[in-house]
C-alpha cells in the first residue's frame, strides 16, 4: 500500500445537509468538503443530488463513522463494500475513519469507543489496518477519538499509543485538537505533550470542533463554536508544523453557514503564512 | 478469548445490558468515579438512538406524546438494539415492534403511522431514474401495447392503511388534531420522490392501486388492464381508468423511462 503524503489542499468545511442549497448558490471560499461517508451509503435522491453538484466545484473528503477498525469481530466486508462503492463514485482526496471499535458482533453503539493503549490492541489494528488497506486499494487515515474513560489495562499514553502504531504501519492521522482538549480535560494530561508526540509526517488533517462543558467533564458534542483553548491549541500547534489540511466539523445545533466560514477565515487568519493555500496552487 | 475480545465483550453488554462487569477495566481516577464515566457512554449510547427515532418519526412522537414515545424507545432497544453500521436503518423494524408489543399492539394505528414515517425515507433516498415521457408513449404500436411492461420508479411505495394513519400525519405536521383513530375502510397510498426530490404522496382508489400493483408484480400493460376490470363495472371503464393512472404516473413521475416489450 502506498504511503504518499497526502497533498495539501487547505482549509474546509464538514458538509451538512442543511447547507447544500446555500453553498450551490453562493460558491463559498471554502478549499474543499468533507462528508460523513456513510450518509451516502443510498442509492439516489437528495444526498446525490446535491453531492454529484458540490464535487464538481470542491474537492471532496471522506470521513467514516461507522468501520469500526478496532473491533475484534470480524471485519464487515459488507460494509467495506459499501465505502468502495462510494469512494469510486466519489473520488474522494483522501479517506479517513476513527481510531476506536464501535460494533461487536451484531452489536453496533453507533459511537466511537476507546481502544485500551495496549500492545495486543497496535497488533490487532495493525492487521485490520492493512486488511482494509488492501481491500480499499487506499490508504486509511485515522482520527484520535475523545474518551471518557482510561483502561487498568493500558501500558501507555494515547499519544505513545498513536506513535507506536505509526512506526509500525506508517499510518497517518486526522488530529482532532478538540478531541485532544476533550481527552486532556477528562484525563488529566497536558494537550501540548500530545500534540508534541505526533511527527509531522504522521499527521494528514487536522479537525477542529465544540464541546459541552459539564465542570466536573467535557463531552465532545461537536455542537458549540469552537473555544479559545483550542482555537489557541490550534495557532500554537501550527506555528511548529508545516501545511497541514484543516477543517471546521460541526455535527449538530447548526448555526447560519456564515457562522462556520467565520470559524473557517479565523482558523486560516491564526495559521502560518505558510499555510496559505495560494502558495501550493 | 483475548483480553481485548474480553474488554469489548463487557463494553458492549453494559451499554446494552446495563451488565455491571464492564467497571472492572476502568482504572480509578480523580473528578468522575468509574461508574460515571461508564454512564457516559451509556447516556450517549441511549440519546443517540433515541434522537434517531425522534428525526425519523416525528409525527409519531407527536401522536404519542412525550411519555409512551419514551417507553417506545425503550422496549424499542431492548428488544431491537442497533444491528447496522448505518443508523438510518436503526427504525426498519419499529412498525413490527409497535404491532407486537403491548401496550403499543392495541392501537393498530401506531403501527400505520410508523410504516408510513419509514416509506418516506425509503422514497426520500431511493436510486434515481429516468422517467417515462408521453413521447416514449406515441411510438409504442397498437399491437405492441398489450405486452408492453411498465416498471415503477425505484422510489414508488404503496401502502394500504385499515386506520387514518395518514390523515392523522398530515394533521399533526398540520399542527391540527388527529382524526379519531377508528379501524374504517381500507385506504390507499403511493409514496414517490418527485421531480424537485421531494417526497410526496398521494390517495389513491383501489383500481389504480391494484393496476400498480400489477406493474410493480412485473405483469405486462394486458394484465394491467384485466385488473383495471375487475374493480370497474366493464373492460371500457377499466381501460380509461389504467389511461388515466399512466397520464397521472407520467405527470408525477411513478414510471421510469425503461418500458419493455414481453414476447407475446
Amino acid at each position: 500500500m502506498s504511503n504518499t503524503p497526502h497533498p495539501y489542499i487547505g482549509f474546509g468545511l464538514g458538509l451538512r445537509t442543511c447547507y447544500f442549497e446555500e453553498i450551490l448558490a453562493t460558491q463559498p471560499n471554502v478549499d474543499w468538503f468533507e462528508i460523513i461517508s456513510e450518509n451516502y451509503f443510498v442509492d439516489g435522491g437528495k444526498p446525490w443530488h446535491y453531492l454529484d453538484q458540490i464535487k464538481e466545484q470542491y474537492p471532496i473528503v471522506m470521513h467514516g463513522v461507522s468501520m469500526s477498525i478496532g473491533s475484534t469481530s470480524d471485519i464487515n466486508f459488507d460494509y467495506l463494500g459499501n465505502l468502495k462503492k462510494t469512494i469510486d463514485r466519489v473520488q474522494p482526496m483522501w479517506i479517513s475513519d476513527h481510531l476506536c471499535f464501535s460494533s461487536l458482533g451484531d452489536f453496533n453503539s453507533h459511537d466511537l469507543l476507546p481502544m485500551p493503549y495496549t500492545e495486543e490492541a497496535i497488533d490487532h489494528l495493525a492487521q485490520r489496518l492493512n486488511i482494509v488497506q488492501d481491500y480499499l486499494q487506499r490508504p486509511l487515515i485515522l482520527e484520535n477519538v475523545s474518551s471518557y474513560l482510561t483502561y487498568q489495562a493500558s501500558q501507555m499514553s494515547e499519544w505513545e499509543f498513536l506513535s507506536e502504531l505509526h512506526s509500525r504501519t506508517q499510518c497517518r492521522y486526522l488530529l482532532d485538537i478538540n478531541n485532544i482538549y476533550v481527552s486532556a480535560r477528562n484525563h488529566e494530561f497536558e494537550p501540548e505533550t500530545f500534540l508534541d508526540a505526533i511527527p509531522q509526517q504522521a499527521i494528514a488533517q487536522i479537525h477542529l470542533a465544540g464541546h459541552s462543558d459539564f465542570g466536573s467533564h467535557i463531552i465532545d458534542t461537536h455542537d458549540q463554536p469552537i473555544c479559545d483553548q483550542v482555537w489557541r491549541l490550534f495557532e500554537n500547534f501550527a506555528k511548529t508544523r508545516g501545511p497541514i489540511n484543516t477543517m471546521i466539523e460541526r455535527d449538530d445545533n447548526f448555526p447560519p453557514f456564515s457562522e462556520l466560514m467565520a470559524e473557517l477565515d479565523h482558523a486560516r487568519a491564526i495559521a502560518p503564512e505558510s499555510w496559505s493555500v495560494h502558495d501550493f496552487a | 478469548m483475548t483480553s481485548l475480545e474480553q474488554l469489548q465483550k463487557d463494553f458492549v453488554e453494559m451499554l446494552s445490558q446495563d451488565s455491571p462487569k464492564f467497571e472492572a477495566h476502568i482504572a480509578a481516577q480523580s473528578g468522575l468515579a468509574p461508574q460515571q464515566r461508564a454512564e457516559i457512554y451509556q447516556n450517549a449510547y441511549r440519546i443517540r438512538l433515541t434522537k434517531v427515532l425522534e428525526q425519523d418519526h416525528e409525527m409519531l412522537g407527536l401522536y404519542l406524546g412525550d411519555d409512551l414515545f419514551e417507553e417506545m424507545v425503550k422496549g424499542y432497544l431492548a428488544i431491537y438494539p442497533s444491528c447496522a453500521p448505518s443508523l438510518r436503518e436503526f427504525g426498519n423494524r419499529l412498525p413490527h415492534f409497535l404491532s407486537s408489543q403491548s401496550p403499543f399492539k392495541e392501537h393498530g394505528i401506531l403501527q400505520e403511522i410508523a410504516l408510513f414515517e419509514r416509506l418516506l425515507l425509503r422514497a426520500f433516498d431511493a436510486a434515481d431514474s429516468d422517467t417515462l415521457q408521453f413521447t416514449q408513449l406515441q411510438s409504442i404500436q397498437q399491437t405492441s401495447w398489450p405486452n408492453i411492461q411498465f416498471r415503477l420508479h425505484p422510489s414508488v411505495q404503496l401502502l394500504t392503511c385499515h386506520y387514518p394513519a395518514v390523515e392523522s400525519w398530515q394533521a399533526l405536521k398540520s399542527e391540527q388534531s388527529p382524526p379519531s383513530p377508528e379501524n374504517t375502510t381500507e385506504r390507499y397510498w403511493i409514496i414517490a420522490r418527485e421531480q424537485d426530490k421531494r417526497t410526496g404522496f398521494y390517495a389513491l382508489s383501489k383500481c389504480h392501486y391494484e393496476c400498480l400493483k400489477s406493474i410493480q408484480s412485473g405483469l405486462p400493460f394486458g394484465f394491467v388492464c384485466e385488473t383495471a376490470a375487475q374493480y370497474t363495472d366493464s373492460e371500457e371503464q377499466g381501460m380509461m381508468q389504467v389511461m388515466e393512472l399512466l397520464q397521472k404516473g407520467i405527470e408525477l413521475g411513478w414510471l421510469q423511462s425503461n418500458i419493455e416489450l414481453l414476447q407475446a
